[in-house]
């Protein structure tokens, strides 16, 4: 276990000051995720357009440090791609909290790997690991239409 | 025996927790086992095992004396006017379904109401959710005050014309309150409302008096009284149990099963159906007597002075915020800390070994009250010293230096 591998700086920086943390005006998807078991609550608002490409993006919500960073970076990254790029990068982020030592998507700039690899240290915190991936499931379910709540537990 | 001892009996303190000694301050979750509740489970099993109150032959026989005594064991510590007032249930929870439940058939009308409280768990309040859903019952909720406690005042100006029932919680697994449960239950009674306590915080900390407190029902978890899990009980007064119907049926809980006619057996039969759990109730006969060589006057003063050094200790802590600050306080000290998430607290305070709670401690009520998501919370038992505490205290400096505080 290392604390310090989980709680980076730039983990805090985005904990402490999230990006894109507001309900964008002009949205047509959005969908509520919720951890029934620590209470956290997010709501990830899309604007897609014609060509299905994110034109923005942005979250509501509130949680620990892990929960607020990944919804920050994630709407950092998502920001600009296409749904299939975006959905990819989810299953590569997905597949890399669970057992992936590293991130293999060609959708994402090598810095962004780096910046989204500073998440990996939740891998050793099994209990934790919901906090990181609430918003990327919420997103996914944004894209889908899908009304009910995203729940964790399941 | 003494207190500064009874750690000792705890060989979970033996262990090294991630190479850590054990701070463990989550007893209001779950207490540790001391060693003679461990060792009697194992030597039931190994040595006298049978299912109780069915065969005649002689393990049958020994296992039904020895789930008895605990019955008879209950009795005593809770001073409960007659055995069969004691009904062993899978936990807390089912305690409090089974009377919300039988009370829903057979007493409660629709129309009626049932004042609970803002500091209820969720297990004393969904049950009477259910009521409300099925039998259209009205819930009132009587409030904290700014200390965090519900007062005799605030019950009085609750009740309605209407209130058939008052459920609330002996000590509050959040602010620590604790209820004047004996003035409120004579308040009630005065107007004919029944009384039921849920006691899953009251029981492991307080001395118990059922005749003293003369409330209808009230509900104990074992796991949290240093006893196994998948044990509660139910204490019901007689009257009330030999009126209401069973909660559950199957084998154990009939008198006679014919095509077109059932009987039920008596008390406490009526309300134990299918096989019980049998070792956990005879366990638990250990735990009851390990409580009751220390005293339970010596467990509460040795309580009280922990919850009060560790409240010094946190209010004098920057940025450490306590929810509550009730003057009847239990073992209870839950916190917040300006900029850290309470979930981030605990998985840093576990990595010093220390560990607490985090969430909304089932308490979504009162958490949504305080205008808070979630809550750290540190909760002391008997094996706990102010030693424990300090290195509680150190964990969150350590957490505050962790996020630049």
């Amino acid at each position: 276990m290392n604390l310090k591998e989980l709680y980076q700086e730039i983990i805090l920086e985005h904990g402490k000051n999230p990006r894109n943390l507001l309900k964008i005006d002009d949205f047509n998807k959005d969908a509520k995720g919720h951890n029934p078991l620590c209470g956290d609550n997010v709501h990830v608002y899309l604007k897609l357009n014609g060509q299905r490409i994110v034109e923005d993006i942005s979250f509501e919500g509130s949680g620990c440090a892990i929960s607020m960073a990944s919804a920050s970076i994630m709407t950092d990254l998502i920001k600009g791609k296409n749904e299939s790029e975006a959905k990819e990068i989810v299953e590569d982020f997905l597949g890399m909290i669970k057992e992936n030592p590293e991130l293999k998507s060609e959708n994402l700039l090598e810095d962004e790997k780096t910046k989204l690899m500073c998440l990996s240290g939740v891998k050793q915190y099994p209990m934790r690991v919901k906090c990181a991936t609430l918003s990327w499931h919420t997103l996914v379910s944004a894209f889908e239409d899908k009304t009910d709540l995203v729940k964790t537990e399941n | 025996m003494n207190i500064d001892q009874v750690k000792k009996e705890f060989p979970i303190f033996d262990e090294k927790i991630q190479n850590n000694d054990l701070v463990y301050l989550d007893s209001a979750n779950s207490s540790q086992k001391p060693k003679v509740v461990i060792d009697r489970i194992n030597e039931f099993y190994t040595k006298q095992f049978s299912n109780v109150g069915r065969s005649v032959h002689y393990l049958a026989v020994a296992a039904t004396n020895l789930y008895e005594t605990t019955r008879t064991s209950v009795q005593r510590y809770i001073n409960a006017k007659d055995k069969n007032e004691i009904v062993f249930t899978k936990g807390a929870t089912e305690a409090l379904n089974l009377v919300a439940n039988t009370l829903g058939q057979s007493y409660l009308q629709e129309g009626d109401e049932i004042l609970i409280t803002e500091l209820e768990h969720h297990s004393n309040y969904v049950p009477w959710h259910f009521l409300r859903k099925s039998k259209n019952i009205k819930i009132n909720f009587a409030e904290i005050n700014q200390d965090g406690e519900i007062t005799l005042e605030e019950i009085e100006k609750k009740i309605t014309p209407k209130t058939k029932l008052i459920s609330i919680t002996h000590l509050s697994n959040v602010t620590g309150a604790i209820l004047p449960i004996k003035e409120i239950t004579q308040l009630a009674h005065s107007k004919d409302i029944i009384v039921v306590v849920d006691g899953c915080q009251g029981a492991p900390h307080l001395k118990l008096d059922m005749q003293d407190l003369d409330c209808d029902f009230y509900a104990i978890s074992c796991h949290k009284m240093y006893g196994p899990t998948g044990l509660g009980i139910l204490y019901g007064k007689k009257k009330w149990l030999e009126e209401l119907p069973p909660y559950q049926g199957g084998g154990g809980m009939i008198n006679e099963v014919k095509k077109d006619r059932i009987s039920y057996g008596d008390l406490p039969n009526k309300y134990e159906a299918g096989t019980m759990a049998t070792a956990q109730v005879i366990a638990f006969d250990q735990s009851i007597k390990f409580l009751e060589s220390i005293g339970i006057e010596n467990v509460m003063k040795h309580e009280a002075e922990l919850v009060e050094y560790g409240q010094e200790l946190l209010q004098k802590n920057n940025s450490v915020k306590l929810l509550g600050n009730p003057k009847d306080k239990g073992g209870v000290l839950s916190f917040t800390i300006e900029g850290i998430h309470p979930h981030d607290i605990a998985t840093i305070l576990d990595e010093d070994g220390v560990a607490i709670r985090a969430g909304h401690h089932c308490c979504q009520i009162l958490h949504d009250k305080l205008n808070i998501p979630a809550s750290a919370r540190a909760s002391v038992g008997i094996y706990n010293t102010k030693d424990d505490l300090d290195k509680l205290n150190d964990s969150i400096n350590n957490c505050k230096k962790i996020f630049n505080l």
